[in-house]
């Protein structure tokens, strides 16, 4: 039981920021933004140039990651989701495009073979018999971090309620004043920088290769369509009951039924309950 | 008749065959290389075949033939595998296929072999299936070669590896599989099984399989340790670099070993980030650091002098593409190409490699009617391997090696060849 509840602790929190980012850009941009997992891909690689090919300070790597997983998410949105407007199933179709777009560029300056992050810091703890590296607890205590910070943000800020007022009612924000472009392109920068981190402690955890962006994706979309697309909450929560029923899986029933469960899960869920556990669509 | 009358039909006759001559000259024998490209142990092949044809063309090439490299990717992907060797039949129309490709892509491929019947010499693949398809079609197959060990023979020495060091040295009486559901890892385990208990007298507590896109091993890791077992054994082809970090990473207090495709290269300690001490895998050879004979250095002399990016040693395949399409040509050559008798100059082709006296490698090929003595069966158009010591008669099927923590590998088993011994991590507790 120890062990189920030390790893689906330090998963879900992964999983739970991962998840953060995607479910912003749907709320207040209404687009599923299918290269959100290239986001990942791109910190990873960028921490792992940084700090293990140029021997530069973990920090110094992390920062970078972020900010170029920032850079992409608001490029993303001047070239693609904004000249395409209005137009979901284009805006997805080609983020989903330029996710292998990406994906290629990583195997061409980087190879293609599976590269593995060094530990942000070294190091085990052993718990009843249950081994944890103090890499992972350090990564989810800051996944943690950054959610109550993205959490307090959205509450407290004037650009968080902006933003809420835009996934509400876009229409009513902008009678009221609020510029919907300069608050989307805010959220899309969010995503693309808790994207970049989320890479970096997902690598960190897993490993690094420029095929990483598809299940985390799926994963993703599987908390944000449980949870109810915009609901912070709901995804924090159904991030927690998808990591659990991932390690309880491998640990119960059958390790090769792992990603099983969750794409079930998706189906049920889309057919008996589309609103999801906490459902709406504007950001709460 | 006239001296000019005799000479018209002589004249005409020389003319058309120098014309035949200068026209069969100027064809290039089309040589089909089939693997992924963006692999390391494809490019591994690849470069061999670039190596071998460059050598045979500047000694003139094959009976005043230059050879042609035609190349096409399977990206290690069945269907692309079947798309690739489709190519290169109908549209490059080769003359002979060099293949790198993994089992899965030449299991894929087989049937379009079998129906456009192009020799062809597979390097990576281990499937012993294939070779029971030969044994079984000895017609069908006569085109087909096999130069790496089949798998069966390479877990019969494995089986040889529990019983002497993992049983006799180490004490370990059991074993945990972490195996990836692959059909590659279906078929290792289910020799591995059969064989570990009865023979090497270790006991399989559990077997474990995992889906190949599984990035978080920690709970696998934990039903391992849970399993009671003295040794984990790892099957692991896709994402073995991931695997063997995440032990090390987790500093799980077993022993690993087994089948890790990733330890087989040269860059799995950059790859895995130093995290892959301690990991030990069976490997074909010739291995990641198996000291070598003087023909396959100067291989790999050429081969660092030639490419700088990775893999920066040749994968095992690399060696058995060099000396195998090398030995296929110079079939074709001795029966002037690679029509009928091909197969049987084939078959006669035997290249004993000796290193300080000794036979150190041999790619010679399996009779069909020969039985091969430990295991009882035979292996026809496999590579000639040995499974027991002195190996006097070919080289090992396979080494074990063991990467330290001083990021080295050292081959460990069997002793002929070993040059290090196998250690636990340091984490691991003796038994």
């Amino acid at each position: 039981m120890t062990q189920i509840i030390i790893q689906g602790m330090l998963l879900s929190g992964l999983y739970a920021l991962i998840a953060i980012g995607f479910t912003l850009i749907f709320s207040v941009g209404r687009v599923l933004n299918l290269a959100y997992g290239a986001y990942l891909m791109i910190g990873g690689y960028v921490y792992f140039y940084i700090s293990q090919q140029l021997g530069l300070p973990k920090g110094i790597g992390l920062i970078l990651a972020a900010a170029v997983g920032c850079l992409a998410g608001l490029l993303k949105y001047r070239f693609i989701a904004k000249p395409l407007k209005g137009n979901h199933v284009a805006i997805e179709i080609a983020t989903l495009i330029l996710a292998i777009v990406i994906q290629s560029a990583i195997i061409l300056v980087f190879g293609e073979s599976t590269k593995i992050l060094h530990s942000l810091v070294p190091g085990i703890v052993r718990l009843e018999g249950v081994t944890a590296p103090w890499s992972n607890i350090l990564a989810t205590g800051l996944s943690w971090v950054l959610i109550i910070a993205v959490f307090i943000f959205v509450r407290q800020s004037h650009t968080g309620r902006a933003m809420l007022a835009v996934s509400q009612d876009p229409k009513g924000a902008a009678i009221c004043g609020i510029n919907g472009e300069w608050i989307n392109m805010v959220t899309w920068g969010i995503s693309g920088l808790l994207g970049g981190v989320a890479g970096v402690f997902f690598a960190s955890y897993t490993q690094l290769s420029p095929f990483m962006w598809v299940g985390p994706l799926i994963v993703t979309v599987a908390i944000v369509i449980v949870g109810g697309i915009g609901s912070i909450i709901g995804t924090l929560i159904v991030a927690h009951i998808i990591g659990f029923l991932e390690v309880i899986v491998v640990s119960y029933i059958a390790p090769e039924l792992r990603g099983i469960f969750t794409m079930l899960l998706i189906i049920l869920f889309l057919i008996f309950r589309p609103r999801g556990l906490f459902g709406r669509e504007e950001l709460a | 008749m006239t001296i000019k009358s005799w000479l018209k039909p002589v004249v005409s006759g020389v003319a058309i065959s120098a014309i035949s001559m200068a026209s069969l000259a100027a064809e290039p024998i089309k040589v089909g290389f089939i693997g992924s490209m963006s692999s390391d142990s494809g490019l591994s092949g690849l470069r061999a075949a670039e190596i071998a044809i460059d050598e045979i063309n500047n000694t003139g090439g094959v009976n005043g033939q230059q050879v042609e490299l035609v190349t096409a990717d399977t990206r290690e992907d069945p269907t692309e595998g079947i798309k690739a060797y489709e190519f290169l039949a109908e549209s490059a129309e080769v003359d002979f296929i060099v293949s790198s490709s993994i089992d899965d892509v030449s299991l894929a491929w087989m049937p379009r072999f079998l129906e456009y019947q192009i020799p062809t010499l597979d390097t990576w693949a281990s499937y012993v299936g294939i070779i029971d398809m030969v044994k079984d079609d000895p017609e069908g197959m006569k085109n087909y070669f096999m130069n790496v060990a089949s798998d069966e023979a390479l877990a019969t020495l494995y089986i040889n590896f529990g019983a002497d060091v993992l049983k006799a040295k180490m004490g370990f009486e059991s074993v945990v599989i972490l195996a990836e559901d692959t059909a590659f890892g279906e078929a290792i385990t289910g020799l591995v099984t059969e064989a570990l208990a009865p023979v090497a007298g270790i006991e399989v507590k559990e077997v474990i399989k995992y889906d190949i896109t599984t990035n978080d091993f920690a709970p696998l890791f934990s039903k391992a340790e849970q399993s009671g077992a003295d040794f984990i054994y790892q099957i692991s082809t896709v994402n073995a670099a991931g695997l063997s970090a995440q032990y090390v990473k987790l500093q799980v207090p077993l022993a690993m070993t087994g089948v890790n495709v990733a330890a087989l290269g040269h860059e799995y300690w950059t790859d895995t980030g130093g995290a892959g001490a301690g990991i030990s895998t069976l490997s074909p050879i010739p291995a990641v650091g198996l000291d070598l004979d003087p023909v396959s250095a100067e291989f790999v002399a050429t081969y660092q002098s030639r490419y700088t990016s990775r893999p920066v040693m040749p994968h095992f395949n690399g060696f058995n593409v060099y000396h195998g399409l090398k030995q296929a040509l110079a079939a074709a050559g001795e029966v002037g190409g690679f029509g009928d008798g091909w197969s049987a100059a084939m078959e006669k082709q035997d290249l004993k490699l000796m290193k300080d006296g000794e036979l150190w490698l041999r790619y010679g090929w399996w009779q069909h009617d020969e039985i091969e003595p430990v295991t009882g069966r035979t292996y026809p158009h496999n590579i000639r391997f040995d499974l027991s010591e002195p190996f006097d008669d070919g080289a090992p099927s396979m080494v074990v090696v063991q990467w330290h923590e001083d990021g080295k590998p050292y081959v460990v088993y069997p002793e002929k060849y070993a040059n290090g011994e196998f250690v636990l991590p340091s984490w691991v507790p003796a038994k």
